[in-house]
């Protein structure tokens, strides 16, 4: 185990939001006495995260993903609960901590929106106080691995998303962080652009062993990058642990999907499994029913072989769960056995 | 030092994009003007009507209007973030100052900062030198210098109340509209405070301290000595003001909410 670049424990961040009263005689007593709610983004949750891991951290809108990141980055006060990033408490020695992040809002933009790109660079470069020749070497091989040399005298609104997303990832690294933030970095771009993105992010991975936390919707980016995914639900992590484990618990094998010329009934076709290491689900159709089997030449071809040699069958499909489904899953069944 | 080197930076980043927009510049600083001898304008009439304000000349009221601009151009030209709730909060861009290793109020200064307004400096000294003349007023060689931090204790004074003002937008995102209310109080530190009653000589003293923006500094400068005690507190009372602010402001960022995505 290499040494802790993140370590969270028991983090909570609770938000007080005033609801309003009804009608006028409502927004009266709203005047004297408020009614607050609490409403708690972050639940309680802990992690740690080691040097060089890249980890996917994914959840959907609203899951505390958001909540949590701005934690860790300084930006909000964790109502309880310890944050150490890089060995310092992000909100009390900001100016200090945030030297050693880098961080990529998706939807926001770290540039300068009326200057050339290389101003942006230059000002971010005092701001962080780069010497020269550090910045010159570092930042000569990130251009040239974004392949943003000829975007550099260009003022940032005249730049595609695609152009200004690669800028932006070049800007957050300027001072060569150990710790990269990235919220949405691939966000509408097309698949190119995303190509390159993830091959740089690898090797700056493997180049400085960068540490790389990145919220996506996009899960092609984490089944791409990440071994590891933390999952987040209702401000809760509901799962840690290696993508190729959550893919093993839940998604290694395929799905026969049958659909019978007959009626036929779940108690009917169970015999028809016996032995084998695979389980009928109720397909969405009258009469369609799922095989999950697992991912096995033999089984497969039993299967198919027992279902079409006792049942008349109008349709065959054979599905790999893909990680989308998977998780899909997991947040519609709210539970995890892995 | 960094933050000197920081400042210049942005100081010729910011005279690079405004060159490129010559023609909006130019009308900014026209505009400015324009205001300014509107203001001039009113004295001017008000005193057509009579000879003394309180005891205050026409010509001393000239000056003290000439030395207000001066702290005004300063506050105008850095400190006035009356836009900063809905920039930097409800918009989110709070977040980004927040990941950037220099202090948080100092950013938003350098992305905010307005450098035309300085024009106004030049006005005020020339209101200054015409109201000066005319009332035959002797300079020590000493007096620059009390001038320079007389300015820049008024110019604190505004930009005190108006980073306290911004500073409760941590606590309350709602939309406030006490900024363009406070430009009209802050109108009322150009006349001398003993026109107007009890309460809100008071209020423009101790609470919203105007008073020390115009009137009080420049007493000294008229040779008014009745008025000397409050002329020399004004240094004090502006970093007073603009500490607390800071102080209010520090605390604030902590209960920064961040925009909901």
């Amino acid at each position: 185990m290499g040494k802790e670049v993140i370590e969270v424990q028991s983090l909570r961040k609770d938000f007080k939001s005033h609801s309003s009263r009804s009608g006028l005689k409502g927004a009266f007593r709203d005047l004297f006495t408020r009614n607050y709610k609490v409403i708690s983004a972050v639940k309680d949750i802990s992690f740690t995260v080691n040097e060089g891991e890249m980890v996917g951290y994914i959840g959907e809108n609203g899951a505390g993903k958001s909540t949590s990141i701005k934690m860790l980055t300084g930006i909000l006060t964790p109502t309880s609960g310890t944050v150490r990033v890089n060995g310092m408490d992000p909100h009390k020695e900001r100016e200090k901590f945030v030297r050693s992040i880098g961080v990529v809002f998706g939807q926001r933009s770290q540039l300068w929106w009326d200057i050339a790109v290389q101003e942006s660079f230059r000002l971010l470069k005092k701001v962080y106080n780069v010497p020269d020749d550090v910045y010159n070497e570092h930042m000569n091989h990130v251009i040239e691995s974004l392949d943003i040399g000829p975007l550099l005298d260009k003022p940032v609104r005249k730049l595609s998303l695609g152009q200004r997303m690669r800028c932006e990832l070049a800007a957050a690294l300027l001072h060569n962080p150990k710790l990269l933030f990235l919220d949405e970095p691939t966000i509408g771009l097309d698949v190119l652009v995303k190509l390159k993105i993830r091959n740089f992010l690898k090797e700056i991975n493997e180049k400085y062993k960068t540490t790389i936390l990145l919220t996506t919707h996009d899960l092609t980016d984490i089944e791409a990058l990440c071994e590891r995914v933390v999952m987040l639900d209702e401000g809760q992590i509901i799962y840690d642990g290696k993508l190729a484990k959550l893919r093993s618990n839940w998604g290694e094998g395929k799905q026969i999907e049958f659909q019978f010329g007959e009626n036929v009934t779940g108690d009917e076709l169970q015999p028809l499994l016996k032995e084998l290491d695979a389980e009928w689900t109720p397909g969405d159709r009258p009469n369609v029913y799922v095989a999950n089997v697992v991912n096995e030449e033999h089984v497969i071809s039993e299967v198919i072989g027992r279902v079409v040699a006792a049942h008349r069958i109008t349709d065959i499909k054979i599905h790999e769960i893909s990680t989308e489904e998977i998780i899909r899953n997991i947040y519609e069944e709210g539970m995890l056995n892995g | 030092m960094k933050h000197a080197t920081i400042f210049l930076l942005y100081v010729s980043q910011y005279m690079k994009t405004r060159l490129t927009y010559r023609i909006d510049m130019a009308m900014e600083i026209m505009s400015d003007l324009l205001f300014q001898a509107v203001n001039l304008i009113f004295i001017l009439v008000v005193f057509g009507h009579t000879n003394m304000l309180s005891g205050w000349s026409r010509d001393e009221i000239i000056f003290i209007y000439g030395f207000f601009l001066v702290p005004f151009a300063i506050f105008g030209a850095f400190f006035n973030i009356w836009d900063f709730n809905e920039r930097y909060i409800v918009k989110g861009e709070m977040d980004r100052i927040l990941t950037r290793p220099v202090h948080s109020l100092f950013q938003i200064i350098l992305e905010r900062m307005e450098l035309e307004s300085l024009f106004g400096m030049i006005t005020g000294i020339a209101v200054m030198i015409y109201a000066g003349s005319r009332l035959d007023l002797s300079l020590s060689w000493y007096d620059p210098f009390v001038f320079l931090v007389m300015v820049i204790g008024g110019a604190f004074v505004y930009a005190g109340i108006f980073v306290l003002l911004a500073s409760i937008s941590f606590w309350s995102d709602s939309r406030t509209s006490i900024m363009p209310m406070m430009y009209n109080i802050g109108n009322y530190g150009r006349y001398p405070v003993d026109i107007y009653n009890k309460v809100i000589r008071f209020i423009l003293t101790w609470i919203l301290p105007f008073a020390f923006v115009g009137v009080y500094p420049s007493a000294y400068f008229l040779g008014r000595e009745e008025w000397y005690g409050y002329a020399f507190l004004t240094p004090v009372i502006g970093f007073a003001f603009f500490a607390i602010a800071i102080i209010m402001w520090n605390i604030g960022v902590t209960k920064y909410r961040g925009a909901g995505n």
